[in-house]
């Protein structure tokens, strides 16, 4: 695994019956303990400053795929820190060849911090204080599609 | 299953220490090998960062966890939980649920071999206040904790004052219900007395003096052995270390300091958190005389 959130390895075009019908990529979780998927605030994906809402990416975690929906409400499906997450974003004809440059932000809610902190987290921006034990954010990587 | 045998305050690491490199850099194997090159023999895991896949690790999973203590000799002695009843965005977990997950490290927690929980409640302050229900909570675990031989202790940490209203509530709790099953794990972040020219100082804090720790000693499973600043002739510069161990010698305390080394600097690229952790059991050792 790479230490950057956005992994390369896991970046691809992929197929339904055939057709290319998306792409994928792999993230990180950069904090400290795993989290339980109703924790994350998952954000925005920018490809090549293409916007694809939040609401549209399917979380993958082991091998099963979750909506935005679905884990908000999920807190016995645990995400760990040793594995990273399959991001899944539909796209007919999938990304052309060459470099992309993607932005993906989310972030996650902790228990034991402080109220102020938890109520203004916001996953396509920066925190007020940046904590690397959290992470960044908003993360960037420029990566091939062959 | 491997057993230490010195009586008095003991030397361990906390497993959070490497939070930079675990995963990346470092095994679960080469923590506990880094740990044993220390000569120490206590540990502190995270659950829901150093058990595959947590809450619920494979059997093979679990005899692999018993054979790496065998292998370096070490000991479980603290089991890192929280109790999330923030999880949910939309609503906090009732008193229930939050038992529930509770119950189910504690249950953990015994199929590891650990005898310590840092049981982290959820605050409702910026004070770090706990939520309103942990008594309940704590009260429902406690025929479970007794069953299982497992202690639940809160930390203890900065800007917490062990003299304050937090540790007096936890204190009257363990008083009025009379358990052996809940304790408290004091962070030695509540010494600090120094602090770097310019460095920000939360308004709250006071520093507690190392006496301040004879009365609660009875209460005190385990302490996480916080660090800031080792200089290379192996002193901590900001916590009063060589006190602090007297007291627990002088009152034949029994229990496991466990290091945890916080400073944002272990993210630095090449920043090898090993080296840090063995400056301070240079210290250590020589404080303890093993």
């Amino acid at each position: 695994m790479e230490r950057e959130v956005i992994q390369s390895v896991g970046f691809r075009n992929t197929k339904e019956n055939g057709e290319i019908t998306g792409f994928q990529f792999k993230v990180r979780l950069p904090y400290y303990r795993g989290v339980f998927l109703s924790q994350l605030r998952p954000g925005t994906l920018y490809v090549d400053g293409e916007k694809f809402e939040k609401g549209d990416i399917i979380w993958n975690i082991k091998g099963e795929d979750y909506t935005y929906e679905e884990m908000k409400e999920d807190f016995k499906t645990h995400w760990a820190v040793t594995e990273p997450a399959v991001l899944k974003v539909k796209k007919m004809g999938g990304l052309s060849q060459g470099f992309h440059e993607l932005v993906y932000g989310f972030c996650f809610t902790s228990s034991y911090m402080p109220p102020v902190i938890q109520e203004h987290l916001d996953p396509d921006a920066e925190s007020f204080v940046f904590m690397p034990e959290f992470g960044h954010h908003v993360n960037k990587r420029k990566l091939l599609i062959v | 299953m491997y057993k230490y045998d010195w009586k008095g305050p003991k030397r361990g690491v906390a497993l959070y220490s490497y939070s930079a490199e675990f995963g990346l850099t470092k095994s679960l194997e080469e923590c506990f090998e880094d740990v044993h090159d220390m000569g120490a023999h206590g540990i502190e895991i995270l659950a829901n960062t150093h058990i595959e896949n947590y809450p619920y690790p494979t059997d093979e999973w679990v005899e692999k966890w018993f054979r790496l203590c065998d292998k370096y000799e070490i000991v479980p002695v603290e089991y890192g939980n929280w109790i999330d009843s923030h999880v949910l965005g939309s609503r906090d977990l009732t008193t229930e649920e939050s038992y529930e997950m509770l119950a189910r490290d504690i249950r953990l927690a015994h199929r590891l071999g650990f005898t310590v929980m840092r049981t982290k409640m959820p605050v409702i302050t910026d004070k770090l206040e706990p939520v309103k229900n942990w008594r309940e909570i704590i009260k429902m675990a406690l025929p479970l904790a007794e069953e299982l031989g497992i202690q639940m202790c809160p930390e203890i940490h900065t800007p917490t004052n062990l003299k304050g209203d937090m540790v007096n509530d936890f204190v009257s709790f363990i008083k009025e219900t009379g358990t052996k099953n809940f304790g408290l794990n004091i962070d030695f972040s509540v010494f600090r007395t120094e602090f770097a020219e310019g460095e920000y100082v939360d308004p709250n804090y006071t520093p507690n003096a190392p006496e301040d720790l004879i009365p609660l000693l009875p209460y005190i499973y385990c302490c996480h052995a916080k660090f800031i600043n080792m200089s290379d002739t192996f002193e901590e510069t900001t916590i009063p270390y060589k006190e602090i161990i007297k007291i627990f010698k002088d009152n034949n305390w029994d229990g496991y300091l466990l290091s945890e080394y916080e400073g944002a600097d272990k993210y630095d690229l090449g920043y090898e958190v090993g080296q840090t952790l063995r400056k301070q059991h240079i210290m250590l050792k020589n404080y303890i005389g093993d």
